[in-house]
């Protein structure tokens, strides 16, 4: 049973991929881990996971309605599968929903806060309802297992009947409400899309299309297990879904003619061919397969046909549920590869929910004999580092945990950090700067501004082509650089020189003037040096260079600590040298200036203050 | 007293004060990346907005607070309720993020926290709780410098406006914009240029959103009766049948003999 492995392999190695994927999303939001946006905030995950999903869904309730109602008994047989894909498709569904609502918490909100008017509220409320009813109708298989629960069993089977006709009420309400959901946005649906009979549309559509995957799912799970094929009663569902996709092109031209929108087929537009296709796939190619008599009995027609039938309710889901929507922004939305990755794991999740119910409960007559579970086989070398990994039970799960976590790991690595990130650059026209000459700067309004000469700055650049320096045109809503970005020095803290405490207002708020001179450009180098101001601090002679800035915290600390007494005590202790730089900074330069404090970072090499030897007579004290 | 806003295009000299003031009376937090957003200005973090219009007109966008909202129609859990005072509000405790609000406004006015774990709708909400009810003007309103964007009742403004379009008829397009399409909103605008780009240039329809939805919403409770009805009968009916073909002279007879044995 070689088959089965592989694809438990492969949906074990899916659903890890989207277990990190998962993570993720929850971690970062729905904005980090999806390609929505204003303009699209529904995707894949309602188009597919939950219209999609419950459309497939189905055959649930179809299958039922035919043995139980109209007691068609020869499909008896398929009425366990049926329900299992049924009840595990709307837990998918579910599952679904709680990736992609954005607060995922709140679902049971729908319970206490009636907004009957919503078909939202509708269908979420048709959901849990049916989905209960699906948990009562599918309990009785596993329950046959496990001798305690007897008397549920025959209670559930009691109340059958009244489940089975609860469950094609709700069915019908919330598969038709799936379509009334996109009825309050005409403006949006491309009118070969929109209708008023939506509903109906859903309605019928899931009828043909849960009947298609129940075909699909009898011919698929029959090919993996080795099991004989159902051709012939596939072949009567298969007779019957042609019927209803026929009445659903019936009511789907009949409601455009109806309605004089018939013209729009005749326009131009990528979106007439989508039409198109979407029909051929969803029931043209559907029909004609089923119609055939030598291709509706034969079990890979049925199969194929069966697969464009869930093809094609996929597509059509998909489209009304967002693809087809017009005006809603510039850019066509297209699902992130992790919004792709969560539905596969979901859909894989539900697979392998499924596989595990065929093989440890009566999902069938026969329950499959598994290989997987035969520690009589004769060991074998795994695939997978061919290694021993022991008996063949063992090692399955070896190599599935091995799927898992790999994958896993795989979702992590891939995933991108930087959930922020621009979409890109967008065209924005040039203006000539609309202000005067000078440009009135006071950013934090504070009333403490700056004349900016925008002409001179422009002028000193290099003409009309230096915009791009300052003005970033290629980050989204940059407007222009602060002054910060070139006049670095300003504002840069340095041990020796803080240029906002001599500029600043809360500062000494000198005018630039007193340190540059007037009509040259104020730099670092133009400017006086510290001892033609601070003639009491600086050594006369003594050359102080900065030419790197460094924290501050660490010489204000120092600082501190020793300046106050060296000014308290310099007049009581007769050393009027005691205050200044020099008195510490040539005794103890080891202390700044020693290479091996390099490392700390704390004075680069080659930024040293260079100091004149003092009078002999002061060094000697 | 039904709070309504008209903004006058024609007035607007784009300084994007109302802008200003609705951030800073919101406090709301810089902008979100573009990735996120549509190329009108608003996102989350900007309620209102300023875009340019044909032909170089300034046209403030924001929540149209319509008389029959369609986001308030279509919320399953009733977060979104159209006030008695006019503004669409938001009770961010009851969503549940399913963003169906922002499918259905044909508007394309709701936008969503995309940056954020924990994400809510945002929208103007016309300075509802901070402004309105202590009985003072949007901030919007109040910030505007030209009057261009004016506060007040809405008959009283549709009035003003109509005075307006007929003492410059040269002037403004003949039309009052946010007076009738889907079923009428509390935002109005009269203008000089067509402000069909607002909504994506489609013309709405005058019938309200919400009635497109009704007849099916209301007909969920007869369809489920219906169905189930039926189901119910075709079941009897089927059962009778093959009762009678399996006892073809009837089944009340040995149904009779058991009950008197």
């Amino acid at each position: 049973m070689a088959r089965v492995r592989r694809l438990k392999f492969f949906l074990w190695a899916l659903t890890g991929l989207a277990a990190a994927v998962g993570v993720f999303r929850f971690l970062f939001g729905l904005g980090a881990a999806t390609n929505l946006s204003d303009a699209y905030p529904w995707g894949v995950w309602i188009g597919f996971d939950v219209m999609s999903g419950v459309a497939l869904a189905a055959g649930g309730f179809i299958v039922t309605a035919t043995v139980y109602i109209f007691k068609l008994e020869r499909f008896h047989v398929i009425v366990r599968p049926a329900v299992l894909t049924a009840f595990l498709g709307y837990v998918a569904v579910a599952v679904g929903l709680l990736f992609d609502l954005g607060l995922p918490w709140n679902i049971w909100h729908m319970l206490i806060y009636w907004n009957p008017h919503s078909p939202l509220f509708e269908v979420g409320w048709c959901v849990m309802l049916y989905l209960t009813v699906l948990t009562l109708e599918f309990l009785p298989v596993p329950a046959e297992e496990i001798s305690r629960l007897a008397s549920v069993r025959r209670f559930l089977v009691k109340i059958r009947l009244p489940l089975v006709i609860a469950g094609i009420g709700l069915s019908t309400l919330h598969q038709s409400s799936l379509g009334s959901l996109f009825l309050i946005m005409p403006e949006y649906l491309h009118p070969l899309w929109y209708s008023p009979i939506l509903p109906v549309l859903f309605l019928v559509s899931a009828i043909g299309l849960g009947l298609a995957m129940v075909i699909f799912e009898s011919h698929t799970t029959a090919y993996f297990y080795y099991r004989k094929p159902e051709t012939h009663l596939m072949a009567s569902l298969a007779a019957a879904a042609r019927w209803v996709l026929v009445v659903y092109l019936a009511l789907r031209f009949a409601d455009l003619a109806w309605r004089g929108q018939l013209h729009h087929l005749a326009g131009a537009g990528w979106q007439v061919w989508w039409f198109w296709f979407e029909l051929a796939v969803m029931a043209f190619v559907p029909i004609a397969i089923f119609s055939l008599p030598q291709t509706r009995r034969n079990q890979t027609w049925q199969w194929a046909g069966a697969l464009f039938g869930v093809a094609g309710v996929v597509l059509n889901r998909v489209n009304v549920g967002g693809l087809m929507h017009q005006g809603r922004g510039d850019r066509l939305y297209w699902p992130s590869w992790t919004e792709i990755t969560i539905s596969a794991g979901i859909v894989s999740a539900a697979v392998l929910a499924f596989l595990f119910f065929i093989e440890h409960f009566r999902v069938w007559q026969e329950r499959p004999v598994d290989p997987e579970a035969d520690p009589r086989k004769l060991p074998e070398l795994s695939a997978v580092g061919a290694t021993w990994l022991g008996v063949p039970v063992v090692a399955n799960r070896t190599v599935y945990s091995l799927a898992f976590v790999g994958a896993a790991a795989l979702g992590f690595a891939l995933i991108h950090p930087q959930p922020a990130s621009s979409r890109g650059i967008v065209p924005v026209p040039v203006h000539n700067a609309r202000g005067a000459d000078v440009l009135w700067i006071d950013g934090n309004l504070d009333g403490y501004g700056v004349a900016f000469p925008h002409a001179d700055h422009e002028k000193r650049e290099g003409g009309k082509k230096s915009c791009a320096r300052c003005h970033h045109m290629n980050l989204p809503r940059d407007k222009a650089s602060p002054c910060g970005v070139c006049h670095r020095d300003m504002y840069a803290p340095s041990d020796a020189f803080r240029h906002d405490w001599h500029a600043g207002p809360r500062g000494a708020a000198l005018p630039c003037v007193k340190c540059h001179t007037p009509g040259r450009p104020r730099t670092k180098e133009t400017a006086k040096t510290c001892d033609q101001c601070h003639k009491d601090l600086v050594a006369e002679g003594a050359v102080i260079k900065v030419k790197q800035y460094q924290a501050p915290s660490y010489t204000e600390a120092m600082h501190r600590l020793c300046v106050g007494c060296h000014v308290e005590r310099a007049a009581s202790r007769h050393k009027p040298d005691m205050p200044r730089c020099a008195w510490c900074h040539k005794e103890r330069r080891r202390f700044v200036d020693a290479p091996d404090l390099d490392f700390r970072g704390l004075r680069a090499p080659g930024s040293e203050v260079v100091l004149p030897p003092l009078p002999e007579s002061k060094s000697k004290r | 007293m039904h709070a309504a806003i008209l903004t006058d295009t024609t007035k607007c000299i784009g300084c994007r004060e109302c802008v200003i003031a609705c951030k800073k009376e919101n406090r709301l937090p810089p902008d979100l990346p573009r990735r996120w957003s549509r190329d009108d200005g608003l996102s989350a973090r900007n309620w209102t907005s300023v875009v340019e219009g044909p032909g170089g007109a300034y046209v403030r966008k924001q929540c149209r607070h319509c008389l029959e909202p369609a986001c308030v129609a279509s919320c399953p859990v009733g977060a979104l309720t159209k006030t008695d005072l006019g503004p669409v509000v938001y009770d961010a405790r009851k969503c549940m993020g399913c963003r169906y609000c922002m499918m259905a406004c044909p508007y394309g006015i709701p936008r969503y926290d995309w940056d954020q774990t924990v994400p809510y709708i945002r929208k103007c909400i016309l300075c509802y709780e901070t402004r309105l009810k202590k009985g003072r003007q949007p901030a919007c309103t109040e910030a505007c410098p030209t009057k261009a964007t004016i506060f007040g009742d809405r008959d009283e403004l549709i009035e003003l406006a109509k005075a307006r379009i007929r003492e410059k008829p040269d002037l403004y397009v003949h039309r009052v914009w946010g007076e009738r399409e889907v079923g009428g909103a509390s935002v109005l605008y009269i203008s000089d240029v067509d402000l069909k780009f607002l909504t994506y240039n489609r013309e709405l329809p005058p019938e309200p959103m919400p009635q497109r939805t009704k007849l099916a919403m209301n007909a969920v409770p007869f369809t489920f009766a219906g169905v189930v009805a039926a189901m119910a009968g075709l079941n009897w009916i089927i059962d009778r049948r093959r009762k009678l073909q399996e006892h073809p002279e009837g089944d009340e007879a040995p149904q009779e003999g058991r009950s008197n044995g």
